[in-house]
C-alpha cells in the first residue's frame, strides 16, 4: 500500500518536471518497452480491446457475422425489468453476504488450531490444506456425491445422530449452503495465509500480555486479532471479487439438471450472464450484465477499502 | 485457562515446602496434559471434515457398481464373495437350508428362485427362495475388496465413446494445454518483470501501477469480445489457441510475483557485469535468471495448477470432445452418467493424483506461492 502511493506520487512528480530526457535515459526507455512488449501487446489484444469492444456490444445487439445494430441503453434498461437478473443478483449477494464471512471466520478458526503448538503440527496442516487442490470440477462433484440425500455420506452421517438430513441438492433452500460447505471445504490457502500471518505477531507481544494476566481469549481478541487485521481485509476483498464471478461450482453442481437447478436457486450472476451470452446469443445483453457487474466489483472493493481503514491496523 | 486457574507463580510465602512445590509442579503438568489433549481433540475434529470427504472420494472409486447404490453407504469397498465352480467365477451365498445356513454358489435368479451349486459337490444344482415372505432365505456374502478395473474402465470412457474421446484422451489435452501455459508463462513474464525490476524509464511506475490495475478486471468484461475474436476474427474455434496464446503475453500476478523477487537481488550483482560490459539482455539472462530458480519453480507449478484446474476457459473455446480437458471431460460425463459413481470418482481421482503429486514434491514451493499470491486458483 504505501509502495504503491508512493509510487503514484512519484508518477505525478515525474509529469510535472518534464526536463528533456538524457541519452541515457532514452536508451533505457527504449530498451524497457522492448523487454515490456510481450506484455504491452498481450494488454492491447486481449485486454484493452475486448473492453472496448465488450463496452460498444453493450449498447448494441449483437449477430453473429451481421453488423452490430445499435439498440443505445435498451440493454441496461431491460436489465431493470428482468426478474431473473435480480434473482442472480440476489443469489450472488447471498453469497457473498453470507458465504465469504462464513468462510473467514472458518479459516481463521482452522488457523489458529494449526498455530497451536501441538505435535504433528505440519501432518495436521497438510492435512487441512489438501483439500484445497482438488480441482475445482473434481471437489464439486464429490460433494454432489456426498450430499446426495439417499446414498449420500452427509446424511447418513447426520443420520448416525438422530438428525434428519436436508435433501441438499433438491432443495432451494439448502443448495446455496451446499455449496458454502463446498467452499469452506477448499478453503485450504484462506488457511495458510491467515496462518502466516499468525506466525507474524511478535511472541514478544504474546508473552508479555501473558505476563500481565491476559487469558488466551483476551489474546487472540486484543493481539491476534488486530495483528492480523489487515489479512482479514485482504481475504475479504479477494472474497468478494471472487465470490462476485462464482461459475465454475455452481456450473457443474447442477449435476444433469439445467442451469440455476433447483428452482433458479443457483443461477448466480455469472451464470444467468454466461447463458444470456453463449446460450441464448444475446451477447449484447450479456456484455451489459458484465459491465454492471465491473461496476458493482469496483464501489463494494473502494467501500470496503474505506471500511476497512477503521477497523485496520498496520504495523510500523 | 482464566487468571484464576493459574497457579501463583511466586510462592505466597517465601518458603515453600518440598510437598507445596510437588504439588504446583504437579498441577501445572496436569494442565499442560490437558491442554495437549484438548488441542489435539479439536484438530482432530475439525480435521476428520477435510479428510473425510477426500477419503470417501478414494473409497468410492475402489466400490464394485452393486455396492456405490447400497444402502446405507457403508463406507469401505465390499464386493461378493466369489468362488470357482466348473471354471466359472460365481458368487456365494449364505443359504438357510435344511440342514442349517449352508455356503451356495449362485448360478442364477428367475423368479425370486435362485439355482444353487455346492462347491464341494459341482455336480448339483440346488433351489432356493432368495426370500419366503419377509425373511431372507439367501444372502449374499461380502468381503472388503478394491476393485482397481474401476480406473482402467473410467479411463477408457470418456463422456462420449461415439467420438472416440476417452479420459485417456482429457488426460492427454490437459497435459498439452498446461505444458504450453508453463512455457509461455515462464516466457513472457520474465523480461516485463525484469524491466519493472531493474530498468530505470520514464513511466514506469505508472506503466507498473496500469499492469495491477488489470487484476480488477473481472474476467466476464473481456470474456464475450475474446469468444468473438478467437472464434470469428482468428478462426480458432474448438482448439487449444485460445487457451495457449494469451499466456505468451506475460499477466499481472506473474508480473508482480517475479518482479518482487528481482528486486531482492541484490543491485551490485548487475552494477558489476554492467561494468564489465554486460548488455541488459546478458544480465537477465545470466545474472537474474540464474538466481530465480525458486521463484521460477513458484511460477511453473502454480501455472500447472492453474491450467489444470481451469474450467471457463475450456468451457468457453472448446466444443468438441475429443479436445476436451480433464475438467470439461469430467463435468460433461458427470451431466451424461449421473449415477456411475464409482467411475466418476475413480476419474476424479486421476484428475487429483498429479497436483497431489506435485504438492508433495513442492510442498514449500506451493506454501510460498500462496502467500506471496494469497491466491488460491
Amino acid at each position: 500500500m504505501d509502495e504503491l502511493s508512493s509510487m503514484l506520487k512519484s508518477a505525478r512528480q515525474g509529469k510535472r518536471q518534464q526536463v528533456k530526457w538524457s541519452r541515457r535515459t532514452r536508451e533505457n526507455f527504449v530498451l524497457g518497452m522492448i523487454f515490456l512488449l510481450p506484455w504491452t501487446i498481450g494488454f492491447f489484444a486481449f485486454t484493452l480491446y475486448p473492453m472496448a469492444a465488450s463496452l460498444v456490444y453493450s449498447f448494441a445487439e449483437y449477430h453473429p457475422k451481421a453488423p452490430l445494430e445499435f439498440v443505445g441503453l435498451q440493454n441496461y434498461t431491460a436489465l431493470f425489468n428482468d426478474e431473473l437478473f435480480w434473482k442472480s443478483l440476489s443469489n450472488t449477494v447471498y453469497m457473498v453476504i453470507i458465504g465469504v464471512p462464513v468462510t473467514l471466520l472458518m479459516s481463521f478458526f482452522c488457523a489458529v488450531l494449526l498455530n497451536l503448538k501441538v505435535r504433528g503440527q505440519s501432518i495436521y496442516r497438510v492435512i487441512y490444506f489438501l483439500p484445497s487442490i482438488v480441482p475445482t470440477v473434481a471437489s464439486t462433484i464429490l460433494w454432489l456425491w456426498i450430499l446426495n440425500p439417499r446414498t449420500g455420506l452427509m446424511n447418513t452421517m447426520l443420520g448416525a445422530f438422530g438428525i434428519d438430513g436436508p435433501n441438499w441438492l433438491g432443495s432451494p433452500d439448502w443448495s446455496k449452503p451446499s455449496l458454502i460447505l463446498l467452499g469452506i471445504w477448499g478453503m485450504g490457502g484462506t488457511i495458510m495465509v491467515y496462518l502466516s500471518g499468525l506466525q507474524d505477531v511478535p511472541i514478544s507481544l504474546m508473552e508479555a500480555a501473558e505476563l500481565d494476566g491476559a487469558s488466551w481469549l483476551q489474546r487472540l481478541r486484543h493481539i491476534t486479532i488486530p495483528m492480523v487485521s489487515p489479512i482479514t481485509v485482504f481475504n475479504l476483498i479477494t472474497g468478494v471479487i471472487g465470490m462476485f464471478q462464482y461459475f465454475a461450482q455452481a456450473y457443474v453442481f447442477r449435476g444433469g439438471n439445467s442451469l440455476g437447478a433447483p428452482l433458479n436457486s443457483t443461477l448466480f450472476y455469472s451464470i444467468y450472464l454466461f447463458q444470456n451470452g453463449f446460450l441464448f446469443l444475446k451477447m449484447g445483453y450479456a456484455s451489459a450484465m458484465a459491465w454492471v457487474l465491473f461496476v458493482i466489483i469496483l464501489v463494494c472493493t473502494v467501500l470496503l477499502l474505506k471500511a476497512s481503514e477503521r477497523f485496520t491496523y498496520y504495523a510500523g | 485457562m482464566s487468571r484464576q486457574t493459574l497457579p501463583p507463580a511466586i510462592p505466597s510465602n517465601d518458603l515453600e515446602s518440598y510437598e507445596q512445590r510437588q504439588n504446583r509442579l504437579q498441577q501445572a503438568q496436569m494442565r499442560r496434559l490437558i491442554q495437549s489433549v484438548l488441542s489435539h481433540g479439536l484438530i482432530i475434529l475439525t480435521g476428520l471434515f477435510f479428510v473425510i470427504p477426500f477419503l470417501w472420494m478414494l473409497l468410492t472409486a475402489f466400490k464394485p457398481d452393486q455396492d456405490v447404490s447400497h444402502t446405507p453407504p457403508r463406507f469401505l469397498p465390499y464386493d461378493y464373495k466369489r468362488v470357482a465352480v466348473n471354471g466359472e467365477m460365481l458368487p456365494l451365498y449364505n443359504v438357510q437350508t435344511e440342514t442349517g445356513v449352508k455356503q451356495l454358489a449362485l448360478i442364477k435368479i428367475t423368479e425370486g428362485v435362485g439355482e444353487f451349486v455346492d462347491p464341494a459337490q459341482p455336480g448339483t444344482v440346488l433351489k432356493y427362495k432368495i426370500q419366503q415372505g419377509k425373511t431372507r432365505i439367501a444372502a449374499p456374502i461380502e468381503e472388503i475388496s478394491f476393485r482397481w478395473q474401476n480406473f482402467s474402465d473410467a479411463m477408457q470412457r470418456g463422456s462420449r465413446p461415439s467420438v472416440g474421446a476417452s479420459f485417456w484422451v482429457y488426460l492427454k489435452n490437459s497435459l498439452i494445454i498446461a505444458f504450453f501455459s508453463i512455457v509461455g508463462t515462464l516466457f513472457s513474464n520474465t523480461p516485463v518483470a525484469y524491466a519493472f525490476a531493474r530498468i530505470k524509464f520514464p513511466g514506469r511506475d505508472l506503466l507498473f501501477i496500469l499492469v495491477l490495475a488489470t487484476m480488477m478486471l473481472p474476467f466476464q468484461v473481456t470474456m464475450i469480445p475474446l469468444y468473438i475474436m478467437f472464434n470469428d476474427i482468428l478462426g480458432w474455434g474448438d482448439s487449444f489457441l485460445p487457451l495457449i496464446i494469451p499466456t505468451f503475453f506475460a499477466n499481472a500476478y506473474d508480473v508482480f510475483l517475479l518482479r518482487q523477487f528481482f528486486r531482492t537481488i541484490p543491485e551490485e550483482m548487475c552494477d558489476a557485469a554492467r561494468v564489465d560490459g554486460a548488455s541488459e539482455w546478458d544480465i537477465f539472462t545470466r545474472v537474474i535468471l540464474p538466481l530465480s530458480t525458486p521463484v521460477l519453480a513458484t511460477i511453473t507449478v502454480f501455472t500447472f495448477l492453474w491450467a489444470w484446474n481451469d474450467f471457463t476457459g475450456p468451457l468457453l473455446f472448446l466444443n468438441s470432445a475429443k479436445n476436451f480437458t480433464m475438467a470439461l471431460g469430467l463435468q460433461d460425463f458427470q451431466g451424461q452418467h449421473t449415477m456411475v459413481w464409482n467411475q466418476m470418482m475413480a476419474a476424479a481421482t486421476v484428475f487429483t493424483i498429479p497436483i497431489v503429486i506435485a504438492f508433495f514434491f513442492a510442498q514449500k514451493t506451493f506454501i510460498q506461492g500462496i502467500k506471496l499470491t494469497g491466491l488460491k486458483e
